[in-house]
């Protein structure tokens, strides 16, 4: 359960959001909404990653997925953006089961290469143009903005508030998941799998259920990435995409929100803020996650999991 | 018939190459069981290291073999310091925590390097001068080799070759397969690990500068973020092959070579990519330890 400082704590970080489009000029609304974006699509990395503990480095599929859905079918079938949400929700969830489905009993590190292995796949397939859909290198431009009840919400702060309903939704699958059956399993199998395996636990159900859910809720997130910026394209979700969910979760402190969300501040919005210094601050970037690993690595933030009884250690 | 040999002597031309800088992921798996991210990124700081020794040469020594064989062992010597820095100051401390803080902290300092390289020497790509190794090509039967892969190809093989009885033959290179099998049985035999650690990067890091060179010479086009591309496909050669295995490695790197060649000469050069990749996705389901790895129980 929540305990009272936490409920301040969340408390303020969400009033801090509601309010803040309202005090941010155009350019860093729409690094804010890009933040509300990434942090949800690095929270469900962070189910596979920080929960379940499986290496996966190629998160930015779903994340394309669910953007190229609602971008072809709006663009080419003229399917309404909010029409689009469930195929951009349901055919992630169902790509991250069949990929994951051959592999889910990897190793650590075969995990990681053969996820890397599907992220390049999956760009070079948008690149060629698969099917004549996907716009090749460009990608696809000129996706409307949603209307709810006939209003159009294009402006810049009707689709903040979309991200941050994105990003509430998202924290709140993420608290249930935590306190539930299925969180507590896949805390037991991130421990140890073969002792959860003996106590009954089918971790091959529950690895799956886990690539199942953080791609749906990527995929969610792909959907407000395309609405953003009215067009969607390979290197969004390339390789390197992944790389930087990734780092976000264990920069942060795995399976740890509030680390996730400090995680995506350092690497996403730290890295805006210092624009004026060009390319020198991916050089000071790489130094800063080498340090960051070095001096804290769990993570900035690292999660807490109760209290184990001072009785249990000597002294 | 002269498409299929012409393309394999291309293929193994490329698939030493990639061979050359797997051997370096290989081997500092095979002690560390690291992903050495960065390792790609030293193979492309060496191309720009050997281009600025190379021009830095032209001027003053008049013999083409002298630079190029002075260029590769100044390139080899700097490259392994910086090897030595990197697992001093990246990997070293990282040695106790969760495996994964090693990985960003390898990712990290693949960041720094590529990013070095761009403020050093600019976005732009720089191109190795045309002569240094004289256009000669032999037509042996209707298949073109070029003085280039020739020497790629046999450079490559002789230094496989001294690897191999290196590591088999003599007593550092037991030290070494002993800390890849366990560090701490390793360690209670004498085995000074840190050292073999060591080693283990020095020597990576100059068959990997040796990579980048060939990578300079025989495409001339370098660019500051080549070190991801080719780093990736000499991963990928290394997995192929089996992870930690060295032999493995330049197999797997031949094969990936020749693979490659053979998409772009008979398919389309624009799937290549994708299709190493589809490769290495069904090897990883059917095969996870490679082609030579030895499929070993999991320790309890």
């Amino acid at each position: 359960m929540m305990g009272n400082k936490q409920k301040i704590l969340y408390g303020g970080f969400l009033l801090i959001l509601i309010v803040l489009p309202f005090f941010l000029n155009s350019r860093w609304e729409s690094v804010a909404t890009t933040f509300l974006i990434y942090s949800s699509v690095a929270l469900s990395q962070d189910i596979v990653l920080g929960r379940a503990g499986m290496f996966d480095m190629g998160h930015a599929i779903f994340f394309g997925l669910g953007a190229y859905s609602t971008a072809i079918l709006n663009t080419v079938y003229g399917v309404p953006i909010l029409l689009t949400i469930p195929v951009a929700i349901i055919l992630p969830l169902v790509f991250g089961i069949i990929l994951a489905a051959p592999i889910v009993h990897l190793r650590g590190d075969y995990l990681l290469v053969t996820t890397i292995g599907f992220n390049i796949v999956f760009t070079q397939a948008l690149k060629n143009n698969v099917f004549g859909l996907t716009g090749g290198p460009n990608g696809i431009f000129g996706i409307a903005s949603p209307s709810l009840f006939g209003y159009s919400l294009s402006s810049q702060t009707a689709i903040y508030f979309m991200a941050f309903f994105l990003l509430l939704l998202t924290l709140f699958i993420i608290r249930n998941l935590e306190t539930s059956k299925i969180g507590r399993a896949l805390h037991y199998i991130n421990e140890d799998s073969l002792a959860s395996e003996c106590v009954g636990i089918n971790t091959r159900f529950y690895r799956l259920y886990s690539f199942g859910l953080s791609a749906a809720i990527a995929g969610l997130a792909g959907v407000v990435f395309a609405v953003q910026f009215s067009a969607v394209s390979p290197e969004a979700f390339n390789f390197m995409q992944s790389v930087l969910f990734f780092t976000i979760v264990l920069v942060g402190g795995p399976s740890s929100i509030e680390g996730v969300l400090l995680g995506t501040f350092f690497m996403f919005v730290l890295p805006e803020m210092f624009r004026q210094f060009a390319e020198a601050r991916y050089l000071v970037f790489g130094i800063a996650m080498i340090l960051i690993m070095i001096w804290r690595p769990k993570g900035i933030w690292p999660a807490k999991f109760g209290r184990i009884p001072k009785y249990f250690f000597k002294d | 018939m002269d498409i299929f040999l012409q393309q394999l002597v291309n293929g193994l031309t490329i698939g030493s190459i990639y061979a050359l800088v797997a051997l370096g992921y290989t081997m500092v798996y095979g002690v560390l069981k690291l992903i050495n991210f960065a390792h790609g990124d030293l193979v492309a700081l060496s191309a720009y290291i050997g281009l600025v020794i190379m021009m830095q040469l032209i001027g003053v020594v008049s013999s083409k073999a002298v630079i190029i064989i002075a260029v590769f062992i100044f390139t080899a010597i700097i490259i392994s310091i910086f090897g030595v820095l990197l697992e001093r100051m990246a990997y070293r401390p990282l040695r106790k925590a969760p495996r994964l803080s090693a990985v960003v902290s390898a990712l990290g300092a693949s960041l720094l390097i590529e990013n070095g390289i761009m403020l050093i020497w600019g976005p732009m790509p720089k191109i190795f001068p045309a002569s240094i190794v004289p256009n000669i090509n032999w037509n042996v039967g209707g298949v073109y080799i070029s003085l280039m892969q020739l020497l790629v190809l046999v450079i490559s093989l002789i230094l496989m070759i001294i690897l191999y009885f290196f590591v088999n033959q003599t007593k550092l290179g037991a030290a070494m397969r002993a800390s890849a099998i366990d560090q701490d049985a390793a360690r209670l035999m004498g085995i000074n690990v840190d050292k073999i650690i060591v080693t283990t990067f020095i020597i990576g890091s100059s068959l990997g500068s040796v990579g980048g060179l060939f990578i300079g010479m025989y495409y001339r086009g370098i660019y500051f973020n080549m070190g991801w591309i080719y780093g990736l496909n000499a991963f990928v050669a290394a997995i192929i092959g089996g992870i930690g295995n060295i032999p493995g490695a330049m197999l797997g790197g031949m094969l990936l070579g020749v693979f490659n060649a053979f998409i772009s000469g008979y398919l389309s050069s624009s799937w290549a990519l994708a299709l190493t990749y589809v490769l290495l996705i069904v090897i990883m389901i059917f095969r996870p330890t490679g082609i030579l790895g030895e499929r070993v129980a999991e320790k309890v």
